[in-house]
C-alpha cells in the first residue's frame, strides 16, 4: 500500500530543493534542482517528476504541498513587480520620497537609499482627511478617486496602493476607496493599507502597501499557474505557503498578502534549525547557516526561533541595517553575514586581508573549481589548509583542483608576505572572525550571552566553520544535524499553520476601554482564525496568543510583549503592566521610573499544527564500528595534525570520537578539533564538546 | 606594505575586528539599558578603547560625528588630572565640562582604567546624552555656561568599585529625572565594565601583555590611509566664508584649509566672535566635525581612531564663536557646529568637485511646543524635520536627508496622535534644490494647523533662512532656496518665541540643498522627467 507523502518545495536563488516525506516509514527523500528564474513552476515541476520517478513515489499519495520562495523577495530586488500607482491622502504624496530622513551609514556622503518603487509622478492624491482618533474632518472625494485611478491607468499602471493618514483608526475611506475601484476597474489590483497592515507610522505603512501592491499581480499569476501544473501532474493535494513567521497559510490568503512571504525560505531553515536541536534536547540555541555567498545567523530560544516585526526588503548594502524598503510583517529573525565558502580574500588599503562580502557564488565559483574564477576565496583557503577531500568534493560530484586553489591564494603573497599556508589559515580565522563579531553583537543587541547558547550549524560551511566560530563567542557546544544540505526544505514540512494580526490602538493603559480592547483583539482572532480553519480545517482549534506594541510614556520605540490571555476586564490592567515591565526588563536589563504606559499596536498570533506535528524522522541504524575511511593532514586552529576521516553515513548511533577528525557526507564536512569530543546521538546528529579553557 | 613581526596581515585584521566588535558590543549594551531617547533613537553617544596613554584604538561604528576624537582627548585630560600612578582598579572618571567633554553639558564622558594584573594597559571611554542636567531646558537663549546646568570637573566618581555618593547625591539633586539620569551613568558603566571584561579576554587569548603595540599598528596603518589620501588632494590653500542666520545678527565663520603633502592644516581665523548665546562651540567640537568633514570626504572607509586623525591639525583663534571661552555657553552649539563639515566639503570642492556633495540645507530643525489640554493638564512636545542634501557629480540631491547628524523625523500620525495639532500638508518643497547639471534635494513644507484648547508656546530651530545663508551649489550649480517659518502666511524671526491661537497656522519651510555643475549640462531626459514628476515646479 502506498504511504501518505508531504513534499516540501523550497525555491531559492540558485537551487530548488524538493523533498518527499513518507509519514509511516518515516523516510525523507530529496533532490536539488537548478532554479529557473524565468518562470519557477518549470524547475519545480521537473524537479518533482525526477524526485517521485528516482524515489518510485506516487503522486495520488501527496496528502500536502508545503512551499516556500524567494520570487518575491527577489522581484523587489530587481524591480521586477507591476507598474504600481498610490494614491494618498490629498498634502501627503509626498511621505514614500520624504521617508524618515536618516542615514544607515554616517561616513559615506555618496550613500544610496532605496529608490521608491515607483515614480513620482504615479503618486497621486485624493480629498479626504481621518483625524487621529478616526473621526472623518473631510469625506472621501470618490469623483475624485476615480478622476486618479483613470490617470495611473492610462499611465500603465496595473496595481494601486491606497494609503489614508489615520486609516489604521478608522478604514473606512479605504475601504470605500477599493470597491469603487473594484466596481470602475475590475481588472486593476488594488492593497489598501487598513489591511495590508493597519499600524500607525505614515511612512512605513505606505512602504508596506506599495511592495505588496508591486508584487500583488505577480504572486496571483506564479501561484495560479503552480496550482495548475501540480494539478496537471496528478497532486491534487492542498497546496500551503510558508510566511516569514514560520507559519503555513493557504494559496488565497499569501495572493491576498504576499508581501508575508518574504523571508518564507530563511524562515523553513530556521524552524529546521529549531527542530533538529530540540531533537538533542537543545532549546537554546544559534542557528548558524553558512552557504556559498552568505550566512545567516538565528536566534532559537526555548526551542523557538525568535520572531521580528519588522523587515526590510531590497537593500541598498545588502549587510546594511536601515538600507532597505521598510516592511511591517512578522518574520523569523535573522542576520546575514557576507561570509561564505564562495567569500573573496582581498588585502585592502591599510594592508589587512579581508573576506567578502564580495563572493565568487557558485559560477565562476572558487578558483578551486575550474570553472573560471580565479580570486582565491574561503573554498580555496578551506581546501589547502585539508579541510576538504579534493578528490570527493560534494558527494564525489566535483574534483577539486589543488594547484588553482593554491595559485590564487600566492596572489595576495605579495601584499602580505605571507606564504600560502599562512595565507589560507588567514582565510579560516578572518572569515570565522566576521561571523563571530556579527554573532556577538546581534545577540547583544537582544539582551543575550552568547556563551549560554548552543551553535547548531548547516549548509555547505557552517560544519567546516562551526567549532572555530563557537570557540570565538565562548560556545561550548556545537550541533549538527544529518543531511544538513537538506535541512531548510525539512523546515516546510514541520510548520505549523501560523497567522498573524495586527492593529494600532495607540491609547494609554490607563486611559483603556477594556470592552473596546477586548473586541478589538476578538476581531484580530476572528480574522486570523478564519485563515487557519480555511488552511487546515474547521475542525482545527489554533492556540491563540495575544501581544501589544508597549512602551512607556514619552519613548519612541515599542516592545513587542506576550500579554496574558483574555477576557479582559479593568482588572487585567495590573497583570498587562506586569507582563509589559517583564518583558521591557529582559530586553533592557531594567525598567525607568515611568508611571503611564502606552499600548501603541495590538497583535495576535493563532498556530495550529500541521500534518501531524513533529516529523518523526527515521535514523538509519547501520554502520559497524566507527572506522576511518583514511588519515588526512588538516590545520586546527594552532596545530597541523594527521586526522581520521570517518563517513558520515558509516557512523553507528552512539559512536564517540574524540578530536582531531574529520566527518564526512556529500553536503558538509565536519571538522572536530583536537581535544574536542564528538558523539552521534540517538537521534542522528552529532554533539561536539568543545574543550573548556 | 610593511609588515611588523608581531601582527601580520591577518592577526592584525582578527584582532581589529574583535576589538571593534567589543566596542559595537558594548554600544548595543548601552543602547538597551540606556532612558535616554537621544541615545537610542539618534545614536547620541559613542563607546571608545584607547591604549593606556589615552590614544584611542577603536569606536563603536555608529557614533555620530560630533565625538570624533573628544573621548580620547577627554581621557588624556582625566589623566592629567588623576596621573596613571594615582589610578585603581575599578576606579571610573566622569566629567561633562564643556571644553574638556564635547561641547556641551548633556553629554557625560567617563572612563575606567583597565588593568593586566597590575599594569595599566589601556581605558574604556564612554559618552551619551544624559536624559537632563539641570538648568534651562533646550533653550538657545542661555548666556553662561552656568545656566544651563549642573557642572562637573573631571571627579573620579567609582574608587575602586565604589561610587562616590556625594557625587551621586549632588547629582540626583541638580537634575529633572534623577532616576533615569542615574540609570544611564550605570549603563555607561555597564558598557565600561563589558570593554573592560573583553579586552583582557582578547589579551589573556593572544598573549599580549600591553595594547600599546597593537595601537601603533592600528594608528600606524591608519594614520598612513589618511596620509596618501591627503596626498592626492593637489596643495595648496583653499579658503570658505559661510554665513548663518544667527540670533539677532548673522554670524560669520571662515576657513583657511591648507594641504600641504600629506597633512592638512584648517585655520578658523577670522570667525566671529562668541556670542551671548548658547550656540558658542567648544574647540573639542569645532574639532569633531571639521575632522568629520575631511575623513568623509577623503578616507571615509577608515575606522575612526587616533592615526587617522593625526594627519588633520585645526586651530580657532581663542574666544571665536568656533573656539568660545568660559563662560560661553554651548547648549545649541549644533546651530552653528553643524555648518562646518560642509565648509570643509566646499573647500575641498575647489580641488576635488567629484569627492564631495553641495551645500546640504542643514542643520536639524526642530518645533518645540507647550501648552494646556482641554482638561487643564500641561502638555509639551517636540518634532524634528529636515532640508535637502547636496548635489554630487554622481547623482541629484535627495530631498531632505539629516546630515551632518543622523536624526529622524517624527510621523505626522505619531505627532497627531500625541499634540493638538493637525497637519494640512507635509510635501515635498519642489523647487527648492539648486539647480545644476544634478540638481540639489528639495526640502520640505509642513502646514500645520493649531487645534489646542488655548494658546500654545511655540519656538523653532530654524537655519539657513537668510538668503545668504542658503546652501551652496558646487562646480557651477546653483544654491538652494533658503527656510521660512510662517504663522498665518506671514514670515515670522525663528528665534523668537511665538503665541500660537487655536486655528492658526504655522508654516515650516525647510531649505533646499546646492546644485552640481552647470545647469545648462542637464541631459534633456532628466529635464523632462522632473517636469513630469513635478520636482522643479515652484509652489510657493
Amino acid at each position: 500500500m502506498t504511504q501518505d507523502l508531504s513534499l516540501g518545495i523550497d525555491i531559492g536563488g540558485t537551487f530548488t530543493d524538493l523533498v518527499a516525506y513518507e509519514h509511516d516509514s518515516a523516510r525523507f527523500h530529496s533532490h536539488k534542482v537548478l532554479t529557473t528564474p524565468d518562470d519557477p513552476s518549470e524547475g519545480v515541476i521537473d524537479g518533482v517528476e525526477r524526485l517521485f520517478s528516482d524515489a518510485r513515489l506516487d503522486y495520488a499519495a501527496v496528502k500536502r504541498v508545503v512551499h516556500a520562495t524567494t520570487l518575491f523577495t527577489n522581484a523587489l530586488i530587481e524591480r521586477r513587480g507591476a507598474p504600481t500607482g498610490l494614491i494618498t491622502t490629498a498634502g501627503f504624496r509626498d511621505t514614500l520620497e520624504l521617508r524618515r530622513e536618516h542615514k544607515y551609514e554616517l561616513y559615506d556622503l555618496f550613500i544610496e537609499l532605496p529608490r521608491p518603487l515607483m515614480q513620482r509622478r504615479l503618486r497621486l492624491e485624493v480629498d479626504e482627511r481621518m483625524l487621529a482618533d478616526g473621526t472623518i474632518e473631510t469625506p472621501l472625494d470618490e469623483a475624485g478617486l476615480l478622476a486618479r485611478a483613470r490617470e495611473l491607468v492610462a499611465a500603465g499602471v496595473e496595481s494601486v496602493a491606497i494609503v489614508f493618514l489615520h486609516s489604521y483608526a478608522n478604514p473606512a475611506h479605504e475601504r470605500l476607496a477599493r470597491a469603487a475601484l473594484a466596481r470602475e476597474f475590475p481588472a486593476l489590483h488594488v492593497s489598501i493599507s487598513s489591511d495590508i497592515s493597519a499600524q500607525i507610522r505614515e511612512y512605513e505603512r505606505t512602504s508596506t502597501t506599495v511592495c505588496n501592491a508591486y508584487i500583488k499581480p505577480l504572486a496571483e499569476r506564479y501561484l495560479d499557474r503552480l496550482s495548475h501544473k501540480l494539478e496537471q501532474i496528478g497532486i491534487g493535494a492542498p497546496l500551503f505557503m510558508m510566511l516569514s513567521n514560520g507559519g503555513l497559510t493557504h494559496v488565497a490568503e499569501a495572493k491576498r498578502v504576499p508581501i508575508q512571504l518574504l523571508e518564507s525560505g530563511p524562515a523553513a531553515g530556521a524552524l529546521a534549525a529549531a527542530f533538529f536541536g530540540r531533537r538533542s534536547g537543545v532549546q537554546d540555541m544559534l542557528a548558524l547557516d553558512m552557504g556559498g555567498t552568505t550566512a545567516k545567523l538565528a536566534v532559537v530560544e526555548h526551542g523557538e526561533p525568535l520572531i521580528a516585526y519588522r523587515f526590510e526588503a531590497s537593500r541598498e548594502q545588502r549587510f546594511m541595517e536601515g538600507s532597505g524598503l521598510p516592511v511591517n510583517i512578522s518574520t523569523i529573525e535573522l542576520i546575514e553575514i557576507g561570509a561564505g565558502g564562495g567569500s573573496i580574500a582581498t588585502v585592502n588599503a591599510l594592508g589587512l586581508l579581508k573576506v567578502g562580502p564580495r563572493s565568487a557564488g557558485a559560477n565562476p565559483g572558487p578558483a578551486c573549481y575550474r570553472l573560471g574564477g580565479s580570486e582565491p576565496t574561503v573554498t580555496d583557503a578551506n581546501l589547502l589548509l585539508g579541510h576538504y577531500d579534493g578528490e570527493r568534493f560534494a558527494g564525489g560530484t566535483m574534483v577539486l583542483s589543488t594547484e588553482d586553489a593554491r595559485a590564487s591564494i600566492d596572489t595576495l603573497a605579495p601584499a602580505t608576505g605571507l606564504d600560502s599556508g599562512q595565507l589560507a589559515w588567514g582565510i579560516h580565522s578572518v572569515v570565522n572572525e566576521s561571523m563571530a563579531a556579527a554573532a556577538r553583537v546581534h545577540i547583544a543587541e537582544r539582551g543575550h550571552d552568547a556563551r549560554k547558547f548552543a551553535l547548531l550549524v548547516t549548509g555547505g560551511g557552517g560544519p567546516v566553520h562551526g567549532c572555530e566560530v563557537a570557540r570565538r563567542l565562548g560556545i561550548r557546544r556545537l550541533i549538527c544535524p544529518p543531511a544538513a544540505g537538506v535541512a531548510s526544505a525539512l523546515g516546510l514540512l514541520v510548520a505549523p499553520a501560523r497567522i498573524d494580526r495586527s492593529q494600532t490602538l495607540a491609547k494609554r493603559l490607563s486611559e483603556l476601554d477594556w470592552q473596546a480592547l477586548e473586541a478589538a483583539y476578538r476581531a484580530l482572532e476572528d480574522d486570523a482564525g478564519r485563515v487557519v480553519t480555511a488552511t487546515l480545517s474547521a475542525a482545527a482549534k489554533p492556540a491563540v496568543q495575544r501581544l501589544a506594541d508597549m512602551r512607556f510614556a514619552g519613548q519612541g520605540y515599542e516592545v513587542v510583549t506576550v500579554l496574558p490571555p483574555g477576557p479582559y476586564t479593568p482588572a487585567s490592567a495590573a497583570p498587562l503592566r506586569a507582563a509589559f515591565e517583564s518583558a521591557y526588563e529582559t530586553v533592557f536589563g531594567r525598567r525607568p521610573p515611568v508611571a503611564e504606559i502606552e499600548l501603541i499596536n495590538i497583535r495576535v498570533a493563532l498556530s495550529a499544527a500541521a500534518g501531524g506535528g513533529e516529523l518523526a524522522l527515521g535514523i538509519a541504524a547501520s554502520g559497524a564500528a566507527a572506522r576511518p575511511r583514511t588519515h588526512r593532514v588538516a590545520r586546527f586552529a594552532t596545530e597541523t595534525r594527521s586526522a581520521p576521516v570517518y563517513d558520515r553515513n558509516a557512523l553507528p548511533l552512539g559512536t564517540r570520537l574524540s578530536g582531531p577528525a574529520i566527518i564526512e557526507e556529500s553536503s558538509s564536512t565536519l571538522l572536530v578539533p583536537p581535544r574536542a569530543t564528538a558523539r552521534v546521538d540517538a537521534c542522528g546528529n552529532i554533539i561536539v564538546d568543545l574543550e573548556t579553557s | 606594505m610593511a609588515t611588523s613581526e608581531r601582527f601580520d596581515p591577518v592577526i592584525l585584521e582578527v584582532l581589529w575586528t574583535r576589538l571593534i566588535s567589543i566596542v559595537d558590543e558594548a554600544a548595543a549594551a548601552l543602547v538597551r539599558t540606556s532612558f535616554s531617547t537621544v541615545v537610542r533613537e539618534s545614536n547620541d553617544f559613542a563607546c571608545v578603547l584607547t591604549d593606556a596613554r589615552g590614544y584611542s584604538l577603536v569606536q563603536a561604528t555608529d557614533s555620530i560625528p560630533s565625538f570624533i576624537g573628544t573621548v580620547p582627548r577627554t581621557i588624556r585630560e582625566f589623566l592629567a588630572e588623576y596621573p596613571a600612578d594615582t589610578l585603581c582598579p575599578g576606579d571610573i572618571i566622569a566629567t561633562n565640562d564643556i571644553w574638556l567633554g564635547t561641547g556641551h553639558l548633556p553629554d557625560v564622558t567617563v572612563a575606567k582604567p583597565i588593568f593586566l594584573d597590575t599594569t595599566l594597559v589601556g581605558f574604556a571611554g564612554s559618552v551619551a546624552h544624559a536624559p537632563d542636567i539641570g538648568g534651562r531646558i533646550r533653550s538657545a537663549d542661555s548666556r553662561e555656561v552656568f545656566e544651563e546646568g549642573l557642572q562637573i570637573p573631571p571627579l573620579k566618581v567609582v574608587r575602586g568599585g565604589v561610587l562616590d555618593d556625594t557625587f551621586l547625591r549632588i547629582l540626583k539633586k541638580n537634575v529633572r529625572v534623577p532616576d533615569q539620569v542615574v540609570g544611564d551613568l550605570f549603563a555607561q558603566f555597564g558598557a565600561l565594565d563589558l570593554m573592560e571584561r573583553q579586552v583582557l579576554a582578547l589579551m589573556h587569548e593572544h598573549g599580549l601583555a600591553t595594547l600599546t603595540e597593537l595601537a601603533q599598528e592600528i594608528q600606524g596603518r591608519s594614520e598612513q590611509a589618511m596620509r596618501a589620501a591627503i596626498a592626492a588632494v593637489p596643495d595648496g590653500k583653499y579658503a570658505q566664508e559661510v554665513v548663518t542666520d544667527g540670533f539677532d545678527q548673522p554670524i560669520r565663520l571662515k576657513l583657511e584649509l591648507n594641504v600641504c603633502g600629506d597633512e592638512i592644516a584648517i585655520d578658523f581665523t577670522g570667525t566671529d566672535p562668541q556670542v551671548a548665546r548658547a550656540i558658542n562651540v567648544a574647540m573639542c567640537y569645532t574639532y569633531a566635525y571639521t575632522a568629520y568633514g575631511v575623513k568623509a570626504a577623503l578616507c571615509p572607509e577608515v575606522p575612526n581612531n587616533e592615526g587617522a586623525l593625526r594627519p588633520i591639525r585645526i586651530v580657532a583663534p581663542a574666544g571665536c564663536i568656533l573656539n568660545s571661552r568660559p563662560p560661553a555657553a554651548g547648549g545649541a552649539r549644533a546651530v552653528v557646529g553643524h555648518f562646518l563639515p560642509m565648509m570643509v566639503l566646499l573647500a575641498l570642492s575647489r580641488a576635488l568637485p567629484e569627492r564631495v556633495v553641495a551645500g546640504v540645507g542643514s542643520p536639524l530643525w526642530c518645533v518645540n511646543y507647550a501648552g494646556t489640554r482641554a482638561d487643564g493638564k500641561s502638555l509639551a512636545g517636540m518634532f524634528f524635520m529636515n532640508g535637502g542634501y547636496g548635489a554630487s557629480a554622481r547623482r541629484d540631491g535627495y530631498s531632505v536627508l539629516s546630515w551632518p547628524s543622523n536624526i529622524s523625523s517624527t510621523p505626522v500620525e505619531m505627532v497627531e496622535q500625541l499634540a493638538p495639532l493637525k497637519f494640512v500638508h507635509r510635501r515635498l518643497r519642489t523647487g527648492t534644490g539648486g539647480s545644476g547639471r544634478h540638481r540639489g534635494g528639495n526640502g520640505q513644507e509642513i502646514l500645520i494647523e493649531s487645534r489646542a484648547a488655548g494658546p500654545l508656546v511655540v519656538s523653532f530651530l530654524a537655519e539657513r533662512t537668510r538668503p545668504e545663508a542658503a546652501a551652496p551649489g558646487i562646480a557651477g550649480g546653483e544654491a538652494g532656496a533658503p527656510g521660512a517659518v510662517l504663522i498665518n502666511g506671514a514670515p515670522v524671526d525663528p528665534k523668537r518665541q511665538h503665541l500660537v491661537e487655536p486655528g492658526d497656522r504655522i508654516e515650516l519651510r525647510t531649505p533646499g540643498g546646492g546644485g552640481f555643475g552647470p545647469a545648462v549640462e542637464r541631459p534633456a531626459g532628466a529635464i523632462a522627467d522632473d517636469t513630469l514628476d513635478g520636482y522643479v515646479a515652484r509652489l510657493a
